[in-house]
């Protein structure tokens, strides 16, 4: 398969000033160190727990924030060096749909004049008569209506909300769409239809995905391949049913463990982690996920491990643990 | 009877909401019964009243609502009879809760031990018989060990001087110990530090701690998962699972993540629009879920180890509160609705044994 999204090595820090001088005390590593590839035509997820950095490196490789370090490849085009006209023009392809739609709608504009207003800053349509045109078709393709039009943001519920979003991203013909936790505001009963309507949607426009979420089991009913994010870093890259049922990183292992499911007569092993995540501000020396890993030996307090491929699963960890016996080799 | 093992019974409560929009009918007569020492899962979408059936319980209503009927019976009491005054004893003593943001209900200026050693002191009675314990007696007084003193606290009075320090010394033992029964790590230095320096798991276990200080006989867990991540969720309901063998409490533990219930819960009051619409076991209801909106809801759930490749979505949204449908107020999203649905409201029946559910389907 083609890759359409390539991620080198991409960090994001944000700084911490303090003092009168406002002098830099510090790094938040929010991001630090990232690569992966998304292919064309697929939905890619990333899962992690808050504050891994999850959305700051989706912001990051939509240059919504600027990446400290690292190479974002779309399409072959270098988004990180892009510039005016050029990164306007990927910008039109890359679009972002928002966790919050309460947010990410302006209160007072119509559906109709966000839907139009996208469509002008792109010159996608020649005429208000086609672009009216092309807002109602997608409106039907998100499952409103044309009574919608001309209706303000505050008269729709979320689910509906986060429909306009997607319609309002869909005016400028995406190639490839960040979904941001994008019914984690959403109420279980309507999550169902958003998650259906992104899969058609996938497959009418051929859109490729970037799904990311803190909630397993809605990443793996999403997602082709799967990456896994810890304290800014990625600790495992796999396809989605590799990843659920082999993992191969401990962290992994005990994020899939502890996914809560919905029938209480399957019989679940009782696989604690202890501790918290720690702080991107001192994250801890060698591997990050040392603390709290129950197989971590001095090599880990040292050296921090890489991310290696074997067979298209990607692993960041010095051993290879057998969970189920406890054995690890090197 | 089984009648004598109820905790608490709710019946037919109905509570509404003055806004400047209108009246919010948040509760359309709710129905619930919680047995001794079990866990009652309180499951429903938000909006659907599950948080202030919790709050009506425990008399902590804002100002702008006001109950129009049913009763609350807390062993054979109805509270909601009983003056403000004695309710708010009756939380000190019996009713315990722990909210979903664990932050904002720590305070912040105040170490952790200040809080809790507060909590302790409440009942200085029984401090001095621990006290008394361990001198007279040469007991290692537990925390553990107080929740099984409950009935036999009139016999360990004697006639020894306990001074305050000595009181204040108890407690703080208990504080200590009961942080290292919540699964806190080095519980003498969390007791020295302040809510900010906790993470969100540790707060959580902070305000379960101090929550089971007071040895409550009933006990709201309100989304107090939904705040933390799924490695600290699967800890916090361990945690709740080994305390309910440990503890003489009855928990509802109210979640809007039926997979959450599914893992914690003896039994699942699932709820909407107000009403609670079918309780079971929760091996039943998940085996043969009855009201047509708890299937649905299973349905359109994605579970990872059944993975399918649509999943089943609900047509509709989530009623509005201040015009609620006519009837069941699930008719307008039920692909089953009759005339009867729009008209009126089906009762929760026992269907099968154990198993009731609010349905015209189902009889009712």
């Amino acid at each position: 398969m083609k890759d359409l999204l390539v991620v080198k090595g991409l960090k994001t820090w944000f700084p911490i000033k303090s003092g009168i001088m406002q002098r830099t005390v510090g790094h938040v590593k929010a991001v630090d160190g990232i690569s992966f590839t998304v292919h064309k035509g697929e939905t890619f997820g990333l899962v992690g727990e808050s504050g891994s950095g999850k959305t700051t490196a989706a912001r990051s490789i939509l240059r919504l924030i600027e990446p400290t370090k690292g190479e974002i490849c779309f399409d072959g085009i270098n988004v990180s060096k892009a510039k005016g006209r050029k990164l306007r023009k990927l910008r039109r392809r890359m679009q972002i749909i928002f966790q919050d739609p309460y947010a990410s709608l302006d209160p007072r504009q119509t559906v109709n004049s966000m839907l139009i207003e996208a469509m002008k800053i792109h010159g996608i349509t020649q005429s208000r008569s086609e672009a009216h045109e092309k807002s109602l078709k997608l409106l039907n393709v998100v499952g409103l209506s044309e009574e919608h039009l001309y209706r303000f943001p505050h008269e729709f519920s979320g689910g509906q909300r986060q429909r306009i979003a997607v319609a309002r991203v869909l005016t400028v013909n995406p190639d490839f769409l960040i979904l941001d936790e994008p019914t984690s505001f959403l109420d279980v009963s309507v999550q169902a239809s958003v998650l259906n309507l992104f899969k058609n949607l996938q497959k009418e426009f051929n859109l490729t995905y970037l799904f990311i979420s803190h909630n397993l089991a809605v990443v793996h009913h999403m997602s082709n391949r799967v990456a896994v994010m810890y304290l800014g870093k990625l600790v495992e890259v796999a396809e989605r049913d590799t990843i659920y049922n082999s993992p191969r990183h401990p962290y992994t292992y005990h994020l899939m463990a502890a996914i809560p499911v919905p029938d209480p007569e399957f019989q679940k092993e009782e696989v604690l982690l202890t501790g918290d995540v720690p702080s991107p501000v001192d994250v801890p020396p060698g591997c990050r996920f040392h603390p709290r890993c129950p197989y971590a030996t001095k090599k880990c307090k040292r050296k921090e491990p890489l991310l290696t491929e074997t067979d298209e699963h990607w692993v960041a960890c010095h051993y290879d643990i057998d969970f189920e016996s406890g054995e690890k080799k090197a | 009877m089984r009648e004598k093992n109820y905790v608490l019974e709710v019946k037919d409560l109905k509570v509404n909401f003055h806004t400047y929009r209108g009246e919010v009918k948040a509760l359309n007569g709710v129905d619930l019964k919680l047995y001794k020492r079990e866990i009652l899962g309180l499951v429903g979408e938000s909006g659907c009243g599950k948080s202030v059936t919790a709050l009506t319980i425990l008399g902590l209503l804002p100002e702008n609502a006001y109950i129009i009927g049913g009763e609350i019976l807390f062993k054979g009491e109805d509270l909601l009879k009983k003056s403000k005054e004695d309710v708010r004893i009756l939380r000190t003593n019996e009713l315990a809760t722990v909210f979903q943001d664990p932050l904002t209900y720590l305070n912040p200026v105040l170490r952790i031990e200040t809080q809790l050693i507060e909590v302790f002191m409440l009942n200085k009675k029984l401090l001095r018989q621990a006290v008394i314990a361990k001198k007279a007696h040469g007991k290692n007084v537990t925390f553990s060990s107080l929740l099984s003193w409950k009935n036999e606290l009139a016999s360990e009075s004697s006639d020894l001087k306990v001074s305050r320090a000595e009181i204040k010394k108890m407690a703080k033992h208990l504080c200590e110990d009961i942080l290292g029964l919540v699964k806190l790590p080095d519980p003498k230095r969390i007791l020295r530090q302040y809510p900010f320096e906790l993470s969100g798991g540790m707060r959580q276990r902070t305000m379960i701690a101090m929550a089971l200080a007071r040895r409550p006989a009933f006990f709201v867990a309100d989304e107090i998962t939904t705040a933390v991540d799924v490695t600290i969720q699967a800890q916090i309901l361990h945690l709740m699972r080994e305390l309910r063998d440990k503890m003489d409490a009855s928990t509802i533990m109210i979640t809007h993540d039926l997979s959450v219930a599914a893992e914690i819960a003896d039994r699942i009051a699932v709820m909407y629009g107000g009403n609670v619409v079918e309780v079971a076991p929760t091996v039943k209801i998940f085996r043969n879920p009855l009201h047509p909106y708890t299937t649905m809801l299973m349905k359109s759930i994605p579970n990872v180890k059944k993975p399918v490749e649509t999943l089943k979505s609900i047509s509709g949204t989530v009623p509005e509160m201040i015009n609620p449908p006519s009837g069941c107020r699930f008719h307008p999203r039920c692909p089953f609705a009759m005339d009867k649905c729009r008209k009126k409201r089906p009762n929760l029946i026992e269907a099968i044994e154990k198993h009731e559910v609010a349905c015209y389907l189902i009889g009712g």
